[in-house]
Order: C-alpha cells, then structure tokens, then sequence
C-alpha cells in the first residue's frame, strides 16, 4: 500500500479560493501539492514533473478543463496516463458526458467537502484509505 | 371513458385513467372553471393526468382508491 | 475569521470588479465575445466560491445570473441592456452579503429572501432564462431539511423531460416503484400557463425524492425514464456489492468501463492507461494487490494491442467479483469492438465448456469417493495401518480440492438475487393497484449469489408468496388504520448467504396468520383428521398453509385465486433442493423464509440398502430414521401405516416398490427413512442405513430413464451404481 506521502497531486483551478481548500485538505492528508491555474500552466508543470493525479475544474481563462484532458492524453506515456478527477459546478448528465469524451477518469460535482476529496485521492492513488 | 362529469357539475375520475384522460379532463375544466373533481374512485392516474390537476390548482374530493395515489400523489396537489 | 472566509472574500471582490468591468464594456458592445466569455467566467467562479464557504443562497443568485450569460454565449437571445442591469443587481446583491461577512465572518442572515428576489428577476427576464434549475446542492439540502423525519439513504431529482409523456413514460408509475420511497415533491418551477394555453402531453414537472433504498435500487426503478435523473446517496454505508468494493469505488470503477468506450483513435493510449491504473489503485487502496496487478497485465495487453479490450473484460470482472488472474487472454486483441461488449459485466462462458468442467468434477467425485473406499478396505488389515493412515490423510487433500473445483466451478453458474428481485417492485405496483391495499416493497440483499438455476427459478414461487403476504397477509387500509400501523403496508424481500445455503424471505407487517381460518379450512377440506389438528402446536397449524390443495381464501380473489396454492410454492422449493416455512406473528405479520441450497449441482444423500440393491435418498428430504415395531405398522386401506407423534405416515416397502427381491431375514423392529416431499410425509422401510455421501446426480439415460420413483444415478468408489429415489414421484 503507497503512502500518501510519495504522492503528488495537481490542482488545476483559476479560483485561488478552491486552490487553497484543496491544497489545505490534501497536504493534511499528507499529498504533496502543486497547482495550476488553467489548463496551459498544467501541461507546462506536468513536463517538468508528472504527477499521481490531477484535480481539475471546467470553466477556466486561457485553456479550460475539457481540452486541457483532450490535449493531455495525447502526449507521450506516462503523462497521457495521469488520472484526472473532474470537480465542476455544473451537475447535468451531458456535462458529465463532455468530461468522459474528453477522457476525464470521474466527475463530481461543487461542492465537493475536504473529506470525500481525500477520499477519492487516496481511490487514485491507491493510498491508504 | 374514466373522466366522466356527474350530477351537479362534479368531473369524476374513475377507475384507471390512462395519458388520453388528461386532455379530456383538461376540457372539462376549461369549460367550467368552477368544476369541482372527485377522485374517489380513481384507481391509477397517469402522470399526465396528475400535471393537469395541478396546473389548475385543484383539490379533487378523495382520497382516492390507490394507496399510491392517496400516499404520494395527493399531497402534490393544490400546493401552489 | 477562518482562513477560508478570508480568502473567500478577498477573490470574490476581485472577481466582482472584474465582472463589473465586463459587463459595463458588454453594455456598450454587445458583440464582444471576449468580454462576455469573462463575465460567464467571472460568475461562475463566484458561484464556486459560494459552494466552498456553504452559501447556498449566494449560489443560487449566481447561478440564476449564469444561466442568463450561458444562453447570451450561445447566441440564443441577444445582450440587452435589461439583462446587463440584471447581472450588475445580482452583483451588487453579492456585495452587500460580503459586506455583511466582512464585519462578522458569518454568513448573513436573510440572504434566501435576498436570493430569490435576484432569481426572480432573471425568471422574467427571457424565455432562455426561464428554466433555472436550481443549484445541486440547494435542492438536495433544502429537500432533506424540509424531512428531517425521513432519514432517506438516498435523495434523487428526476427531470423526465417535455416528450417523457409522448414516448410513453409515465413518471410517477416509475417513481412509485422505487423501493421504499419516504417523500416525493414536485419541484417549484415557472408559474404554470393559464389552463388555455397547457400543452396536456408536455411534461414540464420535476420530481424531487427521499427513499430508503440504495442509489442502485432507485436506478434500477427509473432505469428505463427519460430524461434526467440525479441520484445521490447520503451519508449512509451503501451495501457492499458482489465485487467486495464500497459503492464509491464501483462507481469510479464503472466510469473507467465508460471511459474505455469512447475508444477513438485519439489520445487511447491515454485513456486506457489512465483508466487502467486508476483501476489498479483503487483496487490496492481496497486491499486487493493480486487484482490490483491482475489489472495492470491486462493494461499492458491492452497497449500493446492498442485496443482496450483486455483492459475491459478486466475491470468487467473486477465489478462481477471475479478472479481476474487469467483474464485476459494472450495474443493480440482486436482494437475493434462494440460498446455493448466492453459494457457488459458478465462473462460469457460457452455452455459446452461448462458441462465439460460439470463432468471432470463429477469424475474427480467419483475418484475421491475411490479413495475413500481404498481407505475403508485397507484399515481392514492390521500390516497396512500406516498405508491406511497415509491414504486417508491423501482422501483429505482430495476432498479439499474437490470443494475448491467444484466451488469455481459453480461460481461461473452464479447469478445475483437481483436478477430476479428486480422484477418485483413494478408488480407489487400493478398488484397495489388492483388489490386497492397500499403498500411498498422493500428489497434487501440484491447482490446476494445463487445458482443461475435458483434464482432463475425463483421468480414464480416468490409472485406468488408475494401475492400471498398482500392479498391475505395485508389488511385493508381501515383495519390498518384500526390497528394503529401506517396505512402502507412494508413487504420485505430479503435475501442473504447463510453457510451453503441462501436465505431468501418474504416479511409483510400485516395480521399475520389466521389461525382459527386455518384449522377450520383444514379440517373441513380434510386436510388433517381433527384428532391431529387438536394435538398441533401453532407452528404445525402456519405451516398447513403449504398442504396440498389448501387455500385460506375464503373468497377467490383476481390475485391468488388462480388454483396454484402454497403448496405449489412448496413443491418448487423442494424441486431446488430447498425448503420453505412460514412463521406468522400474530397481528403483526408473516414471514415466509425459503431455505435453498447455494449451488445445485450437489446433493447430499443418505445410502439405504432395500431388497439387496443400494439405494440413494436425497438427505434434504429426510426428517428422520426411527426404529418402530411390526406391530405398530397398522394396514390403512391398501397401503400401511404408523403414527409417529400424532401424524400418521405411510410406509412404503423400498425393496418390494422397486421390485427388488424381498429381503428373507425379516426382523421384529422396520427401520423406517421418515422422509417430507412435495408436501407429502412417508416412511421408508429400508433394511440398513449406509453412510452419507456428497454427489453429483446424473439424470437418467437411455433404458433407465423410463424407471419410475428414480431422479438419477451416481457412480459409487466401488464401482457400484447408486440409484437416488426421486420422492415426490414415490409419495405423490
């Protein structure tokens, strides 16, 4: 079982606010985290060090979360293969579809606690529940 | 024909009333606004149905034969 | 103030005086993209932000003014300036609560009203505008505080859509077969249009729902409703289904089968490589390293395949709960296949080779039995004691390994209860509707296994115990309510593995059984002679209900009265080797509980020895041996008979029936093989008892299959042949 603490997770959001919940759940959990804010920052900081998994919100300036994922799985192994879990605003069935079409690994839907964020890190990252 | 005005301007619903009885019913009330519903022998009511009721904002004489209906549906009605 | 709130307040001034700016240039031209892709931006981060500090009421307002910018994106109505000044209100609103929470942290009071005053101005603003679902987390909140009482496992909004009706859905139908539905409320929309102007067949209601099942449960009932529905558990542990994963790791795990789908050519290596290691660490974060990495060879097959099926069939297997060691098989595989075949979660085995595996274990049956026999004959002789001891020791390992083969063997047969539960809640719907008892269906244990031919079989005998518990069991609605029970009655199914067996019970809360009805119907169909009615205990007379030809309907319903009675559902539980009983608890209700064997293909018999032959008897028919004295077996009629504590069982001559030749060595006691089937009570006289073997019946063939009073034949370890009686035959 991998320790949490090996693990790197991405953050990619242009609201500082959501950054900071997420670093703040994840780094109590024992995640190093790293963050982008948007799509272009993440595939830059993925380059120069890849990561175990990738948090990533849809409406963002510059690249937005859906073709961030369709560029991202057409680069080269191991980047292509980084899980993303998709954390948007929007709960309808097509945005969830537009998320899996662009090769997002699972959806949930804002708000998501600190508590099921850590959850389903640790499900990514096959931690230490 | 489950829709079916009685004496003294009552619409009744009867039995199993099926998509179709939404349009009729829809008439009925169309045509007597004042039209009080008795539903008390209503077994099954197709949602279509159920939506006219509640778009006329009407309270049916009840409760109805279903227990569905009476435990569920009901309550929906004349909420607005 | 908490470092969130801070933060919070701190973003969305920034993002508010952005959104202004957008907006002010918007205003003076129209046209420009950029600028209204900025203020969409701008309020939907705002909106985000509201959901990490909790403000619901400031989402709602954002998401109200969202909704209006998303359809001015999508060109589906123009940029005015009424909608501009809309969007800067709801602005202005945002700033007065950051006002508020500035000065004492806390989220402000009256912030609902506020809220619905700016949603309300967009609701009137345009017909584009007009549909405003309400943020998530609202709906769901406000339903579940609206019910505190109902303590609901899951909370679902169903949207069927305008056409549900047309396609010819009903809704509510599908609502009400929902197990264990607690609440149900049409959601607030748009006011509704003068009656005039009502399309009748356009669906505009939302539905909004508390029930006590799982979310699986619930999307099973409305799997088939258009349109679109939301299920979401709450709090609550969700039973843990047949792959030993929580639901939340078989969800994701589901969505990575979905993910394969979408196989085109683009960015798949990606894909496959993504979804297959999340598999494998979901898989080790559950404790499971061997599937974990069973998964990860089927991922490297995949890639170099280029082509996800092995990676499929994998996860496929995890969510059955099945070994994925040998998942995937070598060579390359085809990139080419449907989505139905990466869907599909069961494996589909060729019959042939499942008969094939049927058979090997048969014969390894037959070698263990070999073994055993070899032990017997060598313990005979006092030289070969330690060869005697080794071979039991090897009769051990054997018997071991049987089980196991024969285990795997049988799990490719294995389906889940919910195959045949999930038939139940539109039926006990229909028969709710024609009986006019209301009443709803709560279904436990769905992910319990059986055999495919158990729970394939079930689904008669358990309508009709369904039927049963609702048309007797239930009371009417005003005997309920006299009672001081809800007027819904609560009818179980349940089902759980218990050892080798599986449980599956039928519970109603009604009145139980009528005791008195029961004797009196019995006595006077002749059911039981009135000396035995008088000495049965309670439990004796319940379980009348399954004699033949009884019925405790004293007016034939459209439901049960339909000539099948208990005794049907009985005989159909002992054609599987099973059991049924029922317990009645009076003025509280019945439980009908099926006691079945996991697997079929087994049987456990007693040996008998009659007229010199080797006979077999299914040990699940056998209540008893007794001893009993010549004497006390009197002639009835034609036949013979004894009584054995009040009842009186026939005897039939095993040897003589089978025309055997009669056993000469006559003595003063009969051994007799009290034995129940298909509702009937015998007595087998037999000459000796043999031992009690496991095995594998096979039917009869050929010449024999013409014999009367024999289910089939087993292979003894001498040779020998075993002929197993097929009592319902012998005592019907």
């Amino acid at each position: 079982m991998a320790e949490a603490s090996s693990k790197r997770v991405l953050v990619v959001d242009d609201a500082s606010l959501v950054r900071l919940y997420y670093r703040d759940a994840l780094e109590r959990a024992g995640y190093q985290v790293d963050e982008a804010l948007n799509g272009l920052e993440a595939l830059e900081k993925l380059h120069a060090a890849p990561a175990d998994l990738l948090i990533v919100d849809v409406n963002m300036p510059q690249m937005d979360g859906f073709t961030f994922l369709k560029v991202l799985r057409r680069q080269a192994l191991p980047v292509a293969a980084i899980p993303a879990l998709v954390i948007s605003t929007e709960a309808g069935a097509q945005d969830r579809e537009a998320a899996r079409q662009a090769g997002g690994n699972f959806y949930l839907v804002k708000p998501v606690s600190q508590e099921t964020l850590v959850e389903y890190a640790a499900m990514f990252c096959g931690a230490a529940p | 024909m489950t829709v079916r005005l009685a004496d003294g301007g009552v619409v009744e619903l009867v039995g199993h009333c099926p998509s179709e009885d939404a349009e009729t019913l829809l008439a009925e009330l169309i045509a007597r606004p004042d039209a009080r519903v008795d539903w008390r022998a209503c077994e099954s009511a197709h949602t279509a149905v159920i939506q006219v009721l509640i778009a006329a904002n009407v309270t049916p004489a009840g409760p109805p034969a279903d227990g569905f209906l009476a435990n569920r549906v009901e309550p929906l009605l004349n909420r607005r | 103030m908490n470092e969130f709130v801070e933060q919070f307040l701190i973003e969305c001034r920034e993002l508010i005086e952005q959104a202004t700016d957008d907006l002010l240039t918007l205003e003076g031209r129209p046209d420009d993209a950029e600028r209204l892709d900025g203020a969409f931006r701008a309020f939907h981060t705002l909106k985000g932000a509201a959901g990490i500090v909790d403000f619901d009421a400031m989402g709602r307002a954002l998401h109200a003014a969202e909704e209006v910018l998303s359809s001015l994106r999508a060109g589906a109505e123009p940029v005015t300036p009424e909608l501009i000044s809309d969007c800067l209100t709801c602005l202005d609103q945002v700033v007065q609560w950051l006002d508020a929470m500035q000065a004492d942290g806390e989220i402000p009071a009256g912030a609902d009203a506020a809220a619905e005053a700016v949603i309300q101005r967009f609701r009137r603003a345009g017909p584009a505008a007009v549909a405003t679902p309400r943020a998530p987390a609202a709906w769901r909140d406000a339903l579940i505080a609206r019910h505190p009482e109902a303590a609901a496992a899951i909370v679902l909004r169903y949207a069927p859509g305008p056409d549900a009706f047309l396609r010819g859905q009903d809704p509510l139908a599908l609502l009400a077969g929902v197990p264990d539905l607690r609440v149900l409320e049409i959601e607030d929309g748009p006011a509704w249009p003068p009656l005039e102007a009502l399309d009748p067949f356009a669906c505009r209601l939302v539905f909004l729902a508390l029930a006590g099942c799982s979310a699986e449960q619930a999307r099973a009932a409305l799997g088939a409703a258009p349109g679109e529905v939301e299920i979401l558990a709450l709090g609550a542990a969700a039973p843990e289904a047949a792959s030993g994963l929580s639901a939340t790791a078989r969800a994701v795990i589901e969505a990575q089968l979905l993910l394969l789908e979408n196989a085109e050519a683009e960015g798949l290596a990606g894909r496959m490589g993504s979804a297959g290691g999340a598999v494998a660490n979901i898989l080790r974060w559950a404790g499971r390293p061997a599937a974990a990495a069973g998964v990860e060879r089927a991922l490297a097959q995949s890639q170099a395949a280029g082509g996800p099926q092995s990676l499929s069939v994998a996860v496929g297997r995890v969510l059955a709960g099945e070994a994925i060691e040998d998942a995937a098989p070598a060579g390359p595989q085809p990139a080419e296949r449907t989505p139905a075949e990466a869907a599909a979660r069961t494996l589909r085995v060729d019959v042939e080779r499942i008969d094939a595996l049927v058979n090997l274990t048969g014969e390894l049956l037959v070698a263990k039995n070999a073994l055993g026999h070899a032990v017997s004959q060598a313990q005979g002789r006092l030289d070969t004691a330690a060869l005697a001891a080794l071979l039991k020791d090897q009769h051990a390992v054997l018997h071991r390994l049987v089980d196991d083969l024969q285990r795997s063997v049988l799990s490719i047969r294995v389906l889940q209860m919910r195959q045949v539960f999930q038939r139940f809640p539109r039926l006990v719907r229909e028969m709710v509707v024609t009986l006019g008892k209301p009443a709803h269906l709560v279904t436990e244990g769905d992910e319990t296994e059986a055999d495919k031919t158990i729970v394939e079989s079930l689904f008669e005998p358990l309508l009709h115990v369904l039927r049963n518990a609702l048309d007797h069991g239930v009371e009417s609605p005003a005997a309920r309510a006299a009672a001081g029970k809800p007027p819904a009655a609560t009818i179980t199914l349940r089902a759980r593995r218990l050892n080798d067996n599986v449980i599956v019970e039928v519970e109603d809360d009604g009145a139980g059984v009528d005791l008195a009805r029961v004797r009196a119907v019995a006595a006077q169909r002749g059911v039981a002679s009135p000396e035995a009615l008088a000495a049965m205990s309670d439990p004796e007379v319940v379980d009348l209900v399954f004699a033949a030809g009884f019925s405790t309907a004293t007016q034939v319903t459209s439901l049960s009265g339909r000539g099948v009675g208990m005794d049907a559902v009985r005989a159909a539980a002992e054609r599987l080797g099973g059991r049924v009983t029922m317990e009645s608890r009076a003025g509280a209700g019945a439980t009908v509980r099926f006691i079945l064997p996991f697997a079929v293909l087994m049987s456990r018999i007693l040996t008998v020895e009659a007229g010199g032959q080797l006979f077999g008897i299914p040990l699940e028919a056998v209540l008893e041996t007794v001893r009993v004295a010549r004497g006390d077996i009197k002639p009835v009629g034609a036949s013979r008979a004894f009584v054995l504590r009040h009842r009186t069982v026939p005897v039939i001559d095993l040897g003589q029936t089978l025309g055997a030749r009669p056993d000469p060595a006559a003595t003063d006691e009969a051994n007799i093989v009290v034995v129940s089937a298909g509702g009937h009570l015998g007595g087998l006289e037999v000459d000796r008892l043999g031992a009690r073997l496991d095995v594998m019946l096979k039917p009869m063939e050929g010449l024999l299959s013409g014999l009367a009073g024999i289910a089939g034949t087993t292979l003894l370890g001498d040779g020998r042949v075993l002929l197993v009686l097929d009592l319902q035959e012998l005592l019907g």
